[in-house]
């Protein structure tokens, strides 16, 4: 694993956007045109914007409970070689376990939830989450392939 | 323009479905409506063409999810067509793609249902 303090402590792009989900395709199409100006590939741009999706949609569901008027903010770091993303929320402190998620499982269950949390592993080199006097953060970290 | 629209027809006793445009957490009641919809007037071969369908997230393939095994169990199949090869991707990162039926061609996928007789 890369050394992720390369990153700048301060972040090069953030927005604050109320817990809504009609503003999801907006922070998708945000994330996918920071990502591509950084020289990602268009496909890992893709894939990156849907990983973020995934994040905010879970704070909007399940830290916020659907409410409307609660506030998200997406900070964007870029260094050489990488991109690290961080997602501040209040609300209820996410519920992410490490265990490895099954769909056939899920499957026998008829989960319609859980996929997302899947996603976002798969596609991001790093996703962790911490809780500090009760402002959540999710930060994700996605290096660029070197040919 | 709205970012998602879906359609349905009958087409040789399987229901299809169109989903068009961004299938997001925000679209996903009206897809999951319409699903439910159809089981509930017992049409179990569903057919998902997602041909002008340009995005998916976690929350449309948690509906597929949701409701396979109900499905399955009256003994029919939800299976899923001409997919972009973006929109693959997503389901095969989930590992969707060894679980259901992905079928490149629209008519290929409704034969595919000709041996299937839903139970009553």
């Amino acid at each position: 694993m890369k050394n992720s303090a390369i990153f700048p402590q301060k972040p090069d792009f953030s927005i604050t956007i109320l817990s809504q989900t009609q503003l999801l395709k907006m922070v998708v199409e945000l994330t996918r045109h920071i990502t591509t100006l950084f020289n990602f590939p268009a496909a890992e741009a893709q894939k990156i914007s849907l990983a973020i999706d995934e994040a905010v949609t879970n704070v909007i569901k399940h830290s916020y409970n659907n409410e409307t008027d609660q506030h998200i903010t997406i900070e964007y770091f870029l260094a050489p070689g990488g991109i690290k993303i961080r997602i501040f929320y209040r609300g209820l402190p996410p519920d992410i376990s490490d265990e490895e998620i099954n769909v056939s499982k899920m499957i026998k269950k008829k989960k319609k939830g859980g996929l997302g949390v899947k996603l976002m592993k798969t596609i991001m080199d790093s996703v962790t989450y911490e809780t500090v006097d009760g402002e959540n953060c999710c930060e994700m970290i996605k290096w660029q392939k070197t040919i | 323009m709205k970012n998602f629209q879906i359609r349905s027809k009958m087409v040789n006793g399987v229901a299809v479905l169109y989903l068009k445009g961004h299938l997001d957490a925000h679209q996903v009641a009206r897809f999951e409506k319409e699903l439910i919809r159809l089981i509930k007037e017992n049409n179990f071969n569903i057919l998902i063409n997602g041909q002008d369908l340009n995005y998916i997230t976690s929350a449309g393939m948690g509906i597929i999810m949701g409701y396979i095994d109900e499905v399955r169990e009256k003994g029919g199949d939800i299976k899923l067509c001409s997919l972009s090869d973006r929109v693959f991707e997503t389901f095969d990162l989930v590992g969707f793609t060894e679980i259901y039926d992905f079928i490149k061609d629209e008519q290929v996928a409704i034969e595919k249902f000709s041996h299937i007789s839903p139970k009553a």
